[in-house]
């Protein structure tokens, strides 16, 4: 891949430093991650709980390498047909019955049907040429000329097939077509996948990758996420804020509050011009944290609970 | 380098890792990146391309401090001595980074070395005189050489290889002994017989211990880093063999993760089966697709694909008096089989029979099977009166899709077997296994009928350890799918 600024990915701490800036805040581990993946150009897999910044990760990845994003969304019965390339088959059609009057010109005078044949031949396999390709997004990741950032996002998801099918492009940074023949990456893409861990990867694509593994950040670090994102609020609601989520995820719920709910929240706070967080406020507001009717009634008697211990963490 | 993170990868696989050659290649290329200054950053490093899951992060990230507080003198690999003080400095900045105890442990040591030396220079022209290499070495107070030394005679005495802890003091003796600790002791005995010499031999004999400690340390870590797992695994596979009835209550816990992770197996061994179950429609885009080139005649069909019925598996469990030995463990792996196949019924009796899949369902693993011994277990074992309940209970459910698996040694006190309905089980399903606790020999014995049940079943098994029990289930599911 041709890195544009080079400059910025020169050590984990560089990057690390560039990624606040963009408003990314992020541990040591993610900073190493990207460095090691720019540098011997290998993948990485990103597991984590929902909501912790996987997808975020790739997408700032692009904008500091100013690569572009090519983004490839799974889901169950996903084939090659939508991820690699597809025929533009209306097209085929279309130009077949267009060419057919031609094609009688072309085979008029042709003496048996080994000469017509023959004659057909000469135009070459022009219906399975590259007018007739739809690229899809992993061959527009291989063919983008400088390099590109491309985010398979939710790999658990695909099916089994799919996964496998994914190795040849990963470790060589080339794919089949039978019809084309091997078509290999103008410049290595830097590829993220991301995954939720609803089902076990096989071991030779993790073989594959770089493993990164991103947990729900610490205290200091969910706090500077939320001066990156939500500069306006004030300093103690903040702290009261960042405490009180991390009690709730000790809790035992069916989900818990994940980065983006905490920055939902703060904003929420913001907006109701709330400046100290009691009882009644976060009854009002709970339902931004908690997504499930049974973890909502589980916490609310323990509110105050949690609020002193919140408190008391501080 | 290289050698080093070898041996480390070579731990991290006893430690039960999986860990493929291409992923080694990573690490060094990996390692050359960042460099081995910086210890988190490498520890980071190693761990992205070595450890592929959470779990094995956490131990990778634990052999990683082990390990590496041993190499404390990582920098030195380039043959480059480093004077004591450097050592120590960079004895302490590694214990700083690396945050363990032994590597301070160590650097506490050598500080005690250096804090002594204003006595040793007391005694500098008989130190001179030493002819025994080690007993130089000890005087010359050379650290790092000195354990440079341990690791070149551990290799030699085998520190690596040691599987029990038992054996780890004669390790310690023969590292001494390569290292030329019989000279130094004879030559210890010669001073000693010189009054002048006293201190100098009190000092050679408290460096001499305090070496012996430190190869003890050494080679207690070199067994912890590679071969405790051995040990471990040694005894999972026994347990797989040892029959069901001599497991010992110490074990149970052991079994029981063994029993999951056999389930567990089977079960991404059928979801794989069931993702290639798909429904009869024709794939309009694909049939498009494919035949364009025949100017829009559809020569190819394309299917989305064929439907396959999934099995049905009925488990019948006996718990009674005479199989109350293995019962709990047949539960068990019932329990995990229900949680891990989607259709799966489970019954239990002993005389009568009750089905068993919703409270398998509700309730946790140790509660269901402490309720289920309570109710049904121990009792006198009537197979007439439990196949009657389960003509009641599920006989009309059974169709040529069903596979009926019954858990049990055909014991029936002398009383009628009531065949007719086995009989009829067979007649309906065609797929009826019969997995027997007792050995073959003992078939037929006393008062088993196992040979009345014979002609009504697919396949009879002697089921009696795990590993039975896996390959029977394991071939079954792959004939079912």
């Amino acid at each position: 891949m041709i890195i544009r600024n080079k400059d910025k990915i020169s050590s984990p701490d560089t990057i690390k430093e560039h990624f606040e800036a963009l408003g990314y805040i992020c541990s040591d581990a993610i900073a190493t991650s990207v460095y090691l993946a720019c540098h011997l150009q290998k993948p990485i897999l990103v597991e984590g709980p929902p909501g912790v910044g996987k997808t975020e990760l790739a997408k700032k990845t692009s904008e500091l390498l100013a690569a572009p994003l090519i983004r490839m969304q799974c889901y169950e019965g996903l084939d090659e047909a939508k991820a690699l390339y597809e025929w533009k088959y209306g097209k085929q059609l279309l130009y077949t019955q267009l060419l057919k009057d031609q094609l009688g010109d072309v085979m008029r005078g042709a003496k048996g049907l080994d000469e017509s044949v023959t004659r057909l031949h000469q135009f070459g396999d022009i219906f399975y040429s590259d007018e007739f390709l739809e690229p899809r997004p992993l061959l527009e990741a291989l063919r983008a000329e400088d390099g590109a950032i491309l985010l398979i996002d939710e790999i658990d998801k695909a099916d089994q097939e799919f996964e496998a099918f994914l190795l040849e492009l990963l470790s060589d940074y080339q794919i089949s077509i039978p019809e084309l023949g091997t078509i290999k990456a103008k410049s290595n893409p830097i590829v993220f996948l991301t995954s939720n861990n609803t089902r076990e990867l096989s071991d030779a694509l993790k073989r594959r990758c770089l493993h990164l593994y991103i947990p729900f950040p610490s205290k200091t670090i969910e706090q500077k996420i939320i001066s990156a994102q939500v500069p306006e609020l004030n300093e103690q609601l903040k702290q009261q804020l960042v405490s009180f989520i991390s009690e709730l995820r000790e809790m035992a719920l069916k989900k818990v509050p994940a980065v983006s709910e905490t920055i939902d929240w703060a904003r929420a706070l913001l907006l109701l011009n709330v400046d100290n967080l009691d009882h009644d406020w976060i009854k009002t507001t709970l339902n931004l944290l908690l997504k499930f009717q049974d973890d909502i009634e589980a916490v609310e008697p323990e509110i105050d609970n949690l609020l002193k211990a919140a408190n008391k963490q501080r | 380098m290289q050698k080093v993170l070898g041996d480390f990868i070579y731990a991290l696989r006893q430690a039960g890792l999986p860990i493929s050659s291409a992923e080694t290649l990573d690490a060094l290329k990996a390692a050359q990146l960042v460099g081995i200054d910086n210890a988190p950053l490498l520890k980071q490093s190693l761990g992205m391309t070595l450890s592929k899951r959470l779990e094995h992060r956490l131990i990778h990230d634990q052999i990683f401090d082990q390990y590496f507080n041993g190499y404390g003198h990582l920098q030195e690999e380039g043959g480059k001595p480093l004077s004591q003080e450097a050592y120590e400095k960079a004895e302490n900045a590694e214990s700083e980074a690396v945050n363990s105890e032994a590597a301070s442990e160590q650097a506490a040591a050598s500080t005690s070395s250096s804090v002594e030396n204003p006595n040793t220079s007391l005694i500098p022209e008989a130190a001179a005189n030493l002819s025994s290499p080690l007993a130089q070495q000890l005087m010359a107070g050379d650290m790092s050489a000195l354990q440079v030394m341990i690791t070149g005679a551990g290799a030699g005495a085998g520190a690596q290889e040691v599987t029990f802890s038992t054996q780890i003091p004669i390790v310690t003796y023969r590292v001494m002994q390569a290292m030329g600790d019989s000279e130094l002791q004879q030559e210890l005995q010669e001073l000693a017989k010189e009054d002048e010499n006293s201190a100098l031999v009190q000092l050679l004999r408290q460096r001499r211990s305090q070496l012996q400690q430190q190869i003890r340390d050494y080679v207690e870590q070199q067994y912890l880093l590679f071969n405790q797992g051995e040990s471990q695994k040694l005894r999972e596979s026994n347990l797989q063999k040892i029959r069901l009835t001599s497991v010992d209550h110490s074990n149970y816990k052991r079994m029981g993760e063994l029993v999951r992770k056999a389930a567990k197996r089977l079960a991404s061994m059928h979801s794989r089966r069931r993702r290639i179950t798909k429904r009869g429609m024709l794939d309009v885009r694909r049939t498009v697709s494919a035949n364009a080139a025949f100017d829009g005649f559809l020569f190819h069909t394309k299917w989305k694909s064929t439907r396959i019925e999934r099995p049905k598996v009925m488990v019948i469990c006996d718990v009674s008096g005479s199989v109350s030995s293995v019962a709990r463990f047949l539960l068990l792996f019932l329990y995990c089989l229900q949680d891990v196949l989607p259709k799966v019924r489970s019954f239990v009796f002993s005389a009568e029979m009750a089905e068993v899949t919703e409270l398998f369902a509700k309730k946790e693993m140790d509660e269901a099977l402490a309720e289920i011994l309570h109710r049904w277990a121990n009792s006198p074992t009537h197979y007439g009166k439990a196949l009657a309940d389960f003509e009641q209970l599920a006989l009309a459910d059974i169709d040529n899709k069903t596979t009926v698996i019954m858990l049990g040694d055909a014991r029936n006190n002398g009383s009628d077997g009531n065949i007719a309905v086995w009989e009829e089980v067979y007649r309906r399903s065609q797929r009826v296994l019969w997995l027997n606790p007792e050995g073959q020999t003992s078939w037929d014995t006393g008062d088993s009928i196992m040979s009345q049940y014979a002609p009504y079943c697919s396949l009879m098994e002697t089921c009696n350890s795990l590993r039975d029990l896996n390959r029977i289930l394991g071939s079954e599911l792959k004939r079912s799918g």
